[in-house]
């Protein structure tokens, strides 16, 4: 069956529990960004909340994957599916595993695209058109990015750290202007799924840097948590 | 200089300054701490009225031989006000 990366034995499944987690604060963040889209009616919120859907998206198709890939019961279900549409030989069932793969990462990188694009100030803008034009340029790129890395998996991590190191920068420069503790949390909480993604880049080296950046990837989603939390404390009452 | 008020800014400091002298206040100083004109800050209050988040009390002084207006926030109104630091809250810290 097709693999992108082997990953250590002894972490199977984990990382999927670890996801699951990471897609409800996604969950979480997106919901409240939707709220404060339907207060204020402004685009950039809807936008933000989106952003966190395909995260949520991704993150789902990565656990799938994973998950039929780890449990030998589930997988001989999905040959059991697969069965009738590819025939005998399951030729076909490396295409199904690489359109989830695609999914995941076209998911990924348009949500980190979204929100580097959301994290620059209005100042820094650009006008409308020169905008959507930008915004298309980087969509063919993610479709091209995310159809090549299903053959070199490290096109898609290096890109994804090249927008998350972005996506950091811009944070930083936001804590600087709001001095605000949430701010840097939301910083902190990109720069360990920056730096999961560094770790992602080496698992050619050892599997086991699968299992830290999985660690580093959970860790940065409870930070986005801590923001979402302190944020919104109170907002159930 | 400082950034063009939105409207839901203008209705957050509006409030806020309710809030601020003890949940009541005279439209004269309402106009002042929120940084209005009289025509502005009128259509305002109106609009503030019809949502319920704010309410005036009319009190009739014998000594000025005249009533004198008060606005007071609800408790719509304070609802407003927490709900709308919690968005803020949110947004600075994703520099939204």
């Amino acid at each position: 069956m097709f693999q992108l990366f082997s990953t250590p034995q002894w972490f199977n499944g984990w990382d999927i529990a670890f996801n699951v987690v990471s897609i409800v604060v996604a969950l979480l963040i997106a919901g409240f960004s939707w709220r404060v889209y339907s207060f204020k009616k402004e685009n950039k919120y809807a936008y933000f909340s989106f952003a966190f859907i395909l995260v949520a998206i991704s993150l789902l198709f990565q656990s799938f994957t994973n998950g039929v890939l780890y449990f030998t019961p589930v997988r001989d279900i999905v040959l059991d599916v697969l069965r009738p549409a590819t025939g005998q030989g399951l030729q076909y069932s490396d295409l199904f595993y690489r359109g989830a793969f695609f999914v995941q990462m076209a998911s990924m990188l348009g949500a980190w695209l979204l929100i580097f694009f959301l994290s620059q100030k209005s100042r820094a803008r650009l006008t409308k058109f020169f905008e959507v034009s930008q915004i298309a340029l980087f969509v063919y790129f993610i479709l091209l990015i995310s159809v090549v890395s299903n053959f070199t998996y490290l096109v898609f991590y290096v890109t994804s750290l090249v927008l998350l190191g972005l996506i950091v920068l811009n944070y930083y420069k936001n804590y600087l202007n709001v001095q605000r503790k949430n701010a840097w949390l939301a910083m902190l909480s990109f720069l360990l799924i920056f730096m999961a993604h560094i770790c992602f880049i080496f698992v050619f080296i050892s599997a086991g840097f699968y299992a830290f950046g999985s660690l580093l990837m959970l860790l940065g989603f409870l930070t986005l948590l801590s923001v979402y939390v302190k944020s919104t404390k109170g907002v159930m009452r | 200089m400082a950034a063009r008020r939105s409207r839901l800014e203008l209705i957050f400091d509006i409030l806020l300054a309710i809030q601020n002298k003890g949940g009541r206040i005279k439209p004269t100083h309402l106009m002042y701490k929120s940084n209005l004109s009289h025509k502005l800050l009128n259509n305002y209050i109106e609009e503030l009225m019809g949502k319920q988040l704010i309410a005036i009390e009319e009190e009739f002084t014998r000594k000025k031989q005249k009533s004198t207006k008060t606005v007071i926030i609800t408790e719509k109104g304070l609802g407003f006000l927490a709900e709308f630091r919690r968005m803020r809250e949110f947004t600075d810290a994703f520099g939204l």
